[in-house]
């Protein structure tokens, strides 16, 4: 939106957002097409559009004429039409989608980013997916991944087990990055056994250019849920800068690590499940522990807590930040210091505060406290140091555990959406469910 | 001249010009990187490919497109210092360099544009591959400029800040290898309006004179591959065909020349002439590239937030521009009475600064003189292998101060300079007698030569001219020698 004058002037001459124009200014004149106001920048200025395609801002000032010229279009996006058969010889893949950027189109004339969602647009923009799979699909919601909530992940989930039980191939969701591996940890509790691949993926470079990494993600994920014997829950992206294959991650051990690159997601304290070849469509199992397609039958169990706090622990933190949790939480995850630690002061330093007392009071109140490696890497391990000890000592959740903060954190919210009692919170914390706490470590899981 | 530009009239030759001139800042356009290009080892490579986006254009469009991408793959260089994440498409921009904004708004004022209210950067499609990212990010920042060239206005319809592009290094089997060094290096886009009423001779002159408008900042980049020039041209009953990359200015008005004779060939024998996109060939030639593409695919940089400019800044740049190069060249050649070519050369000379300093110091010495050691004279030395980068400016200053004091000529600055290239502490005087260049009396001059046309009574004045100046080059003015020659030859008869 232009501020008030400029729109009143529009109004007084008639002239609307996509009106081919010719502005005057002093000696200087400029033609072109009126675009919308984008809220960057300063306001002040009429953004047109010239004939060579740049756009201009032109000041706003006293004097400043308009004048709608003939020609200028209306500023929509056409759907596109792809001609869709189904090939009865093809796996059968539902694409869902969630948000984010992956799918969505620019219209050159205005720059303006329209979301693509139905499956003829999806083939439209990517046409060799039918060379895959028959693609059948749909929007569920379009939001930014870091907008997404618990009760996102049951929709998603619901929807998912809907389409396995419809009997396709496999399911790709289309998801924003931010929050990608949160997603993945919560549908991998949700649908333990998904019988198919259910695989998310996203993109890290937005879809308007020709080099974003939408086309190879989503190629290589629809392959995956097409052929593959993989029947978990998993992240397909890059699995380096090259266009040359992308990684399939275990849902529970995944993390986003970059904040641009498009090899953004690595597996954490494990081996990706495969390799999948972009050019070849290869899939190339990298671990023989997975779960194989169409064994049992898929099962939704989509109730979950939301009440859980991620907390991070840092050099001075202030215990009293603890002790007013007890009205907000069901559930707090520490990420803790190295092998699992928050200060505890065991030595009675006069500048040093322990937390031992605050998460006391949590534990007593049954308010599970859950402790994670913010190292990310590596395994907790609380009987090595004194804090460590302490911890364990007062009931704190976690020793021998390799979780992610993320996997513990929805894995906590997951348990408590079955159980309050604290017994079994525990029993069922430190029992692996979906893969999330793995009982070796292999040495190359590292920085993968 | 004259004839030429009626023939070209006749022919109704319209050119357009575009010029694209590396600017010479630390850093790219976009992000923390050195714009040196000097790094030659790579540090690794990243393979890539694109593929086409969705547009208006149409489903069948994108199908034929994937067909064109599908087995074309991109390898790109990466460089140590020259190449992070943004080159590599794998980071967003970060904020836009202030140095190359700034002589952009330079470059645009001295162009006499009308500065924007508010910049927007703007992503344009390129699918040749020499952008990572499928785009080059570009921003017009001065409309409705104008340039004199002579007695005329040349219309300037646009100057354009923008990323150059990455080098291709080989295309072998639909791989295409490029440097990314050059990706991201700031460059400024100059478009004139229509030129017509030109003969291409002044087509070129009119690329060079904003050539020299982007050099009068001091701020831009020098050498081969610097600054590149486009150049539309058509003809009555012709079409408008546009040739990319001249890099070598004394090529453009054969270009311009070729493309006419190309096209009146075309017409003559009945064909159309295709609007198409042809590549400048070493020779004046061109080939065909590909059709000429219809407006440019643009859309916002969503990545950089549109710069607004105030006045205030305006007028902080124009308070301290550079005074333009080619008010300088019609300076020196009115006030300095140089010639053009002499002119022309001093300025595109990277020795400018130093001769302004010389002719201020000096006033009383002839500035041809001083222009012809920058021009010639060390160019001479240089072509005999001699280091001429250990001349430094005090040996260069007390040689124009020896010229301008009449104790040495300039026949004897060559050996001078080299002299000072082995000896760099030597004082002048010690060299001018080690050398034996100290400038004969007239009385000496007059006695060596009275002597000389004693023992050849038969000799002509040239003849004599001739040995005389070989016994005292170095020592005496060559016109003070003539004059004494003709004298004493009078004498003689």
């Amino acid at each position: 939106m232009y501020p008030k004058e400029i729109e009143e002037l529009f109004k007084s001459k008639g002239v609307r957002v996509g009106n081919r124009v010719k502005i005057t200014k002093g000696k200087h004149s400029y033609e072109g097409i009126v675009m919308p106001r984008i809220t960057l920048g300063d306001r002040n200025n009429i953004v047109i559009k010239l004939d060579n395609g740049y756009n201009i801002g032109i000041k706003y000032e006293r004097g400043l004429k308009i004048r709608k010229l003939k020609g200028g279009k209306r500023l929509k996006f056409k759907s596109m039409k792809a001609r869709l058969r189904k090939d009865p010889g093809k796996p059968t893949v539902c694409v869902l989608g969630c948000g984010g950027t992956i799918a969505s189109r620019v219209e050159y004339k205005t720059g303006a980013v329209f979301p693509a969602f139905s499956p003829d647009d999806i083939l439209a923009s990517f046409p060799h997916l039918k060379e895959v799979a028959n693609i059948k699909g749909r929007k569920l919601f379009g939001i930014f991944s870091e907008d997404m909530s618990p009760q996102h992940w049951q929709i998603i989930a619901r929807e998912a087990v809907k389409e396995i039980k419809k009997k396709v191939n496999g399911v790709v969701l289309m998801h924003g990055t931010d929050t990608l591996h949160f997603t993945a940890a919560a549908l991998s509790f949700m649908i333990q056994n998904p019988t198919v691949p259910v695989v998310i993926v996203g993109a890290q470079r937005s879809s308007d250019r020709g080099s974003s990494d939408n086309e190879m993600n989503l190629l290589c994920s629809t392959a995956l849920a097409a052929k593959s014997e993989i029947a978990e829950v998993g992240i397909c992206m890059h699995a380096n800068m090259a266009d040359d294959y992308c990684f399939f991650h275990q849902g529970t051990k995944v993390r986003k690590m970059h904040t641009s690159r498009r090899d953004t997601f690595r597996s954490i304290n494990v081996v990706p499940f495969a390799r999948v070849w972009y050019e070849k469509r290869k899939i190339e199992p990298m671990r023989d522990d997975y779960k194989r397609r169409g064994m049992g039958r898929p099962k939704l169990d989509d109730k979950i807590n939301p009440r859980v706090g991620l907390f991070y622990s840092y050099p001075g933190i202030d215990p009293s930040l603890f002790e007013c949790l007890v009205d907000f939480y069901d559930g707090i995850v520490i990420a803790g210091t190295g092998l699992g630690h928050v200060p505890t002061n065991p030595s009675k330093d006069p500048m040093s505060k322990s937390l031992v007392p605050a998460l006391r009071t949590l534990t007593e109140s049954g308010i599970p406290v859950v402790i994670a490696p913010q190292t990310i890497y590596g395994r907790l391990n609380l009987n090595v140091y004194e804090a460590g000890r302490l911890l364990n000592d007062i009931g704190v959740i976690g020793n021998g555990c390799d979780w992610t903060p993320e996997a513990a954190f929805v894995k906590l919210m997951w348990v408590l959406g079955h159980t309050k009692n604290m017994k079994k919170v525990r029993e069922m914390m430190l029992t692996n469910i979906a893969g999330e706490i793995s009982e070796r470590t292999e040495p190359e899981a590292f920085l993968l | 001249m004259i004839d030429e530009k009626i023939y070209y009239k006749k022919l109704k030759l319209k050119a357009g010009l575009e010029i694209h001139q590396q600017l010479g800042t630390r850093h790219k356009l976009f992000c923390q990187c050195s714009a040196a290009l000097k790094q030659r080892k790579t540090k690794t490579d990243v393979l890539r490919k694109q593929h086409p986006v969705s547009s208006e254009l149409g489903e069948v469009d994108i199908a034929v497109q994937y067909e064109f991408f599908r087995d074309r793959s991109f390898n790109y260089q990466v460089f140590p210092e020259e190449v992070c994440l943004v080159e590599l498409d794998e980071e967003p921009p970060h904020d836009i360099n202030p140095e190359a904004f700034n002589i952009a708004l330079q470059i645009a004022l001295l162009l006499n544009c009308e500065i924007l209210g508010e910049i927007h950067v703007m992503r344009k499609t390129i699918t040749d591959g020499s952008n990572t990212g499928a785009f080059q990010r570009t921003m017009v920042v001065g409309r409705n400029g104008w340039l004199k060239y002579g007695s005329k206005k040349i219309e300037i319809a646009q100057v354009a800040l923008e990323e150059d592009a990455a080098s291709i290094v080989k295309e072998k089997n639909n791989k295409v290898t490029y440097r990314l060094s050059r990706l991201g290096v700031p460059l400024v886009e100059i478009s004139t309006g229509i030129l017509q009423g030109y003969i291409p001779e002044q087509v070129k002159e009119i690329a060079y004179m904003i050539g020299i408008i982007c050099r009068s900042t001091g701020k831009v980049k020098h050498g081969i591959g610097s600054i590149r020039q486009d150049v539309n041209v058509s003809i009555k009953g012709g079409a408008r065909v546009e040739i990319k990359g001249v890099q070598e200015l004394e090529l453009l008005s054969k270009i311009v020349r070729k493309e006419v004779e190309r096209q009146i060939d075309i017409v003559k024998s009945g064909k159309r002439v295709v609007h198409e996109t042809r590549a400048a060939n070493p020779d004046g030639t061109t080939r065909f590239t590909r059709p000429l593409p219809g407006a440019a695919r643009m859309y916002p940089e969503t990545d950089v937030v549109p710069i607004s400019i105030d006045k205030k800044k305006i007028k902080i740049i124009k308070a301290s521009l550079p005074e333009p190069l080619t008010k300088k060249l019609t300076r020196f050649k009115k006030k300095l009475k140089l010639s053009n070519d002499l002119a022309i050369q001093i300025i595109g000379s990277d020795y400018l600064s130093l001769f302004e300093k010389a002719i201020k110091r000096y006033p009383r010495l002839s500035a041809i003189v001083v222009a012809n050691v920058f021009t010639s004279t060390l160019k001479d030395l240089r072509r005999k292998n001699v280091d001429i980068k250990k001349i430094e400016e005090k040996h260069l200053m007390t040689i124009f101060g020896a010229l301008a004091k009449r104790k040495i000529v300039k026949e004897a600055v060559p050996e001078l300079l080299m002299n000072f290239v082995h000896s760099p502490d030597e004082s002048l005087s010690e060299s001018v007698k080690k050398l034996n260049l100290t400038m004969l009396k007239k009385t000496e001059l007059r006695k060596t030569i009275t002597q000389l046309v004693a023992d050849s009574p038969d000799l002509r004045k040239e003849k004599l001219f001739g040995i005389a100046m070989s016994r005292v080059r170095g020592r005496a003015d060559p016109q003070e020698v003539m004059k004494v020659v003709s004298t004493l030859i009078k004498k003689r008869k």
